[in-house]
């Protein structure tokens, strides 16, 4: 197991320190997901998370990104430490500064690639002219011919790319991508990295990448592999 | 302040833009569709109810006539007229009675109404001296001596202009005028016979008013409310037997009474269609919770609060809301006139322009909707975790308690229905008969489903493999109670409608007389006699009997004073409050049957037959002694028998039979009913001329014209069933929506192991037309048993199967359900299974 240092640093993106996920059963011992675990991501960096089926991958990612609390432990994301604060607090915090790229794309099925791509921007009512910027970030991987189409009018790629575009539109300081090309073969695959990486190098956005495929892990700065509730690097 | 309208500006703006989007949802359209048909159901009853409602108050006095009246069938005493001068107390007297007017060889039977010189008390009357001419304002006075004014359908009746001399009992009278508006005209229904006015001094010159015509006599009072409580005070102790008074508080004429009754019946229709609509509302916001569950949690992860969640729903449904109810409301204001012109005939007068009121009930009613059905089902997303986004095989997991979507549920029914009644108890019981029924189909469905299992050996493939798919029978009992309910609203009026008025005349012989002769008078009887033998060809081989009618109050039994308020029993309190009719038979009449005691034997000259149900709620006995106040005079006999009547069966009927001759020195008229041939029906005339006094009533036009107004008011209010429908296809689409992610899954499963369209189109549709025809028929049985219950509570009539309407259920639910059914899944017969699985 790897010791990374424990105090978040001007640099430092995401922390995590002795952070813990337990599941409590009724009929047996409680059942260990994420065991002890410190982590130490710098800001515009990017790691890859890999682990076997089942292995909590998705549990640290969620925990990491403040969608989901540890059992026990510290996680400062972007300087906070988010176990203190409750659900709206933690959605505030990543209002505009985190992006997310899914396996299943999660596009709305009744919104074009532009509403999609909007989407975001709408939160924020602080964001001027929203839709000339989710036009512009759709142009960037590819779909400027494509706004006005729904997600039922798009191939795999083309919505892997939207969820890009609406993943970067708000030039996030974190992107978090839960197996970004699971769902796609490995030509579109390989396209779909292509522009992430473009996109996360001219951000400087700091990229928590989990993944099955070794090849995509092996182009992250850094390589975890979660086995047995433990992190190490790889 | 600039500030503030640019954050309105920009909600306004989101919410616009979120509505577009929303738009493109089956979800949004299918609450949308169900929220206008509800929103228009409602409101075209209540700008209708609202209009005559404001008509009927305008009425209200002017019906009266006055601020107090007093009837009574005898001639009221002149100091009534006299004590209420002294007090300062405006008054005018009508004396009014059914009479038949003649010129050449027509004669129409008219209500004479001769009026003193005050008349009218309150309003104006209007009259044109010509057919096409508008009314003018003319004061009673200017009718001269030997002139009367008389309604439009007078004129048209007899194809005569106005200035045409005619025969009214022994008196020519001019018609120098056409009656447009009267204050007391009144509902115009049942009021068969045209108005004819004339001066109450030009009376007695026509002969027609004998102690024992059926005439009213009433006695018009007007003035401030302090004198006319005193003149209530004295007059209340003086009141003989026979006078009644009415004021506003005595509550509304019975016309506007069946109209305020008809207006709740409608409302309850479009209710029907609101509670279905919100079932479909209820199904369509699960399926929408369902697929929003993955928005949520992305809004979630990109930082929005549940804050900014609920209102985004709030703000969405409110939209959603409002548009269908404005709209709505528009296409309620339209419908409505469908419903005033189908309803005219119940309302005396043009009606008034519609208030804001029902404007406010549409929106209302939308808004409770959303809140009650949708609001519950969305707002428990607030509570969905963000990380769900990322559990891609987990089930959705959202705050199980249910307690709020059902109490929401509930109130939000209970708040329609009451928004419909504007009764606290009838809401209440009729939540309860609503939740009884829904109860009811959903066990009848469950059980029925799990007897089909056990006999599925027996089945066809098609409907086996259906049933035995997970969670089907769940799903299949949800289907047969949503559209059970609906069906049922539909085919119990379809049964009242068509079946109970089809089975009333059935009852009815082929010959049944079509015409009754009254106000026979007593020196007429054999002459009359002789010319109906002369006459007995025409008269299809039957022979009339002439009846003798004496008009008596029942005062005494056994000695005991009688007091109406005695009895609960509404027939008997009817019976004892007015003066009823006494006849003498020879023979028992037909269509009656003796059920106790024995029939006058020949020669006898004492005792009384009763009707047996009249006996039975006056609690009467054999022996029991009655006394009957008959113009005056005592007139007491012994009860010797009890008999059944056939009411119906177009016979003069008698609650009081007495036994010849006991009459005899009685104030009497006499009445008979005979059939004739309607291609002869000249012969009437040519009667009346031979008797100016008698009346001719032509039941047959009766008869027609009450069956149009009850056809037309069912139409009326199946115009409304037809949102039910309406209400039902949105339910059936709604349910079908909301199991579409479920059934999609299903076919794929069922596709990857081999299953052929032809199959797939066979299971369907064998599912659907089961669901459908278990639905028809539940809704079938229920309709039968509640329209054979209400046949027998209103029409007496006996219990009768309707197998018919259990087919015309059973194959209605079965190709409707199964055509929508088979319609909304077949798209999903053309994906290949693995695309099937790859959608979201």
């Amino acid at each position: 197991m790897t010791q990374i240092p424990t105090a978040p640093s001007r640099n430092t993106s995401i922390t995590s320190s002795h952070l813990s996920k337990k599941i409590p059963l009724k009929s047996a011992q409680d059942l260990i997901i994420l065991d002890n675990i410190t982590l130490h991501i710098e800001t515009g960096t990017s790691v890859a998370i890999t682990g076997t089926s089942g292995s909590g991958k998705t549990t640290l990612l969620g925990i990491l990104a403040g969608l989901d609390l540890p059992s026990s432990g510290q996680v400062h994301l972007l300087g906070t430490e988010i176990s203190q604060l409750d659900e709206d607090q933690r959605a505030r915090l990543r209002l505009g500064k985190v992006g997310f790229v899914y396996q299943s794309f999660h596009l709305m099925s009744h919104l074009t690639a532009l509403e999609n791509v909007m989407l975001p921007l709408e939160l924020d009512h602080t964001i001027a002219a929203p839709q000339q910027q989710a036009t512009q970030a759709l142009q960037q991987v590819g779909l400027g011919a494509r706004l006005n189409h729904l997600p039922s009018q798009l191939s795999g790629g083309e919505q892997q790319r939207v969820a890009l575009a609406r993943a970067f539109v708000t030039h996030p300081k974190i992107l978090f991508a839960d197996e970004p090309t699971g769902n796609l073969d490995q030509q579109t695959g390989h396209e779909i990295i292509e522009h992430l990486f473009t996109l996360q190098a001219q951000y400087r956005t700091t990229l928590v990448l989990v993944t099955h495929d070794p090849a995509l892990a092996a182009r992250c700065e850094r390589h975890y592999r979660l086995e047995q509730a433990q992190l190490e690097l790889q | 302040m600039n500030s503030i309208n640019n954050v309105f500006y920009a909600i306004w703006q989101q919410g616009l833009r979120q509505w577009r989007r929303h738009w493109r949802m089956a979800e949004s359209r299918l609450l949308f569709l169900a929220l206008l048909v509800s929103v228009t159901a409602v409101s075209s009853v209540t700008f209708f109810t609202d209009r005559s409602d404001q008509a009927m108050q305008r009425q209200a006095s002017k019906i009266l006539g006055g601020d107090l009246v007093v009837q009574s069938t005898r001639p009221l005493p002149p100091v009534y007229q006299q004590h209420a001068s002294t007090l300062g107390i405006q008054s005018a007297a009508i004396t009014s009675f059914p009479s038949m007017i003649r010129i050449n060889d027509a004669s129409q039977l008219v209500q004479i109404r001769a009026a003193s010189t005050h008349y009218p008390l309150l309003g104006s009357l209007s009259i044109a001296t010509t057919l096409d001419q508008a009314g003018i304002p003319t004061p009673f006075s200017q009718l001269q001596s030997g002139h009367a004014w008389a309604e439009p359908s007078l004129f048209a009746a007899l194809g005569i202009q106005p200035g045409a001399t005619v025969q009214l009992g022994q008196s020519t009278v001019k018609l120098s005028a056409v009656i447009r508006q009267s204050p007391d005209q009144g509902a115009a229904v049942f009021e068969f016979m045209p108005q004819v006015l004339i001066a109450a001094k030009d009376l007695p010159a026509t002969g027609l008013l004998t102690p024992a015509s059926r005439a009213k006599f009433s006695l018009f009072l007007s003035g401030d409310s302090p004198s006319i409580q005193t003149y209530r005070a004295w007059l209340e102790p003086r009141l003989q037997t026979a006078e009644t008074i009415r004021s506003l508080d005595d509550g509304l004429p019975s016309m506007q009474q069946a109209l305020q009754r008809g207006q709740r019946f409608l409302s309850l229709a479009a209710l029907l269609s609101v509670i279905l609509a919100g079932v479909a509302i209820a199904l369509t916001s699960y399926s929408l919770s369902q697929r929003e569950t993955a928005t949520v949690a992305i809004l979630k992860t990109l930082g929005a609060s549940r804050k900014h969640i609920l209102l985004r729903y709030t703000m969405q449904l409110f939209l959603l809301a409002t548009s269908a109810a404005l709209i709505g409301i528009i296409l309620g204001f339209l419908l409505q006139y469908a419903l005033v012109y189908l309803l005219q005939d119940w309302m005396g007068e043009q009606l008034p322009a519609p208030g804001g009121l029902p404007v406010l009930s549409g929106l209302l009613t939308a808004w409770v909707m959303v809140l009650g059905f949708a609001m519950p089902q969305l707002t428990r997303l607030v509570t969905l975790p963000p990380v769900h986004i990322l559990q891609r095989h987990r089930p959705v997991v959202l705050n199980r308690t249910l307690i709020i979507p059902i109490l929401a549920l509930v109130s939000g029914m209970w708040m329609l229905i009451w928004l419909q009644v504007h009764d606290t108890t009838l809401s209440m019981v009729l939540l309860a008969g609503l939740l009884v029924i829904l109860a009811g189909f959903w066990l009848v469905a469950r059980f029925l489903l799990w007897g089909l299992q056990h006999m599925q050996r027996h089945l066809s493939r098609p409907v086996r493999a259906f049933l035995n798919l997970p969670r089907a029978n769940f799903r299949i009992a949800l289907l047969i109670m949503v559209f059970g309910v609906g069906f049922f609203s539909l085919l119990l009026l379809t049964a009242l409608r068509t079946d109970l008025i089809e089975r009333w005349q059935a009852t009815l012989p082929e010959h049944a007389p079509n015409y009754f002769l009254i106000n026979i008078q007593p020196h007429e009887v054999s002459a009359m006699e002789r010319t109906i033998r002369q006459y007995s060809q025409v008269l299809e081989g039957t022979h009339p009997q002439l009846y003798p009618m004496t008009r008596g109050r029942l005062t005494h039994i056994n000695g005991q004073a009688v007091v109406a308020s005695d009895f609960d029993s509404r027939r008997a309190r009817g019976l004892l409050d007015r003066e009823a009719n006494l006849s003498t038979a020879q023979t028992l009449p037909p269509g009656n049957t003796l059920t106790q005691g024995h029939w006058f034997k020949p020669g006898v000259s004492t005792g009384l037959s009763i009707e047996a149900g009249i006996a039975h709620v006056l609690r009467l006995k054999l022996g029991d002694i009655l006394t009957f106040d008959i113009a005056g005079e005592a007139f007491r006999q012994p009860v010797t028998s009890f008999r059944t009547v056939r009411w119906d069966n177009m016979q003069p009927n008698f609650f009081i039979l007495a036994a010849p001759g006991a009459l005899q020195d009685k104030p009497r008229t006499y009445m008979t009913s005979l059939y004739v041939d309607p291609a002869d029906q000249q012969w009437i005339p040519a009667l009346i001329r031979q008797y100016p006094s008698i009346s001719a009533i032509n039941i047959s036009t009766v008869l027609s014209k009450i069956k149009t107004l009850i056809d037309r008011a069912a139409f009326a209010v199946q115009t409304l069933f037809l949102f039910t429908l309406l209400s039902g296809i949105t339910v059936l689409f709604a349910a079908l929506q909301s199991q579409k992610a479920e059934r999609r899954k299903e076919i794929a499963i069922l596709k990857s192991m081999g299953a052929s369209h032809a199959y797939l189109r066979r299971s369907i549709i064998s599912e659907f037309m089961l669901i459908g025809a278990i639905a028809g028929l539940l809704a079938a049985s229920l309709a039968m048993l509640v329209s054979n219950l209400l046949a027998y509570q209103l029409f007496d009539l006996n219990p009768a199967l309707n197998p018919g309407l259990l087919l015309t259920g059973m194959t209605a639910g079965a190709l409707l359900v199964g055509t929508g059914g088979y319609l909304n899944v077949k798209g999903l017969f053309q994906v290949s299974p693995k695309a099937l699985f790859q959608e979201q």
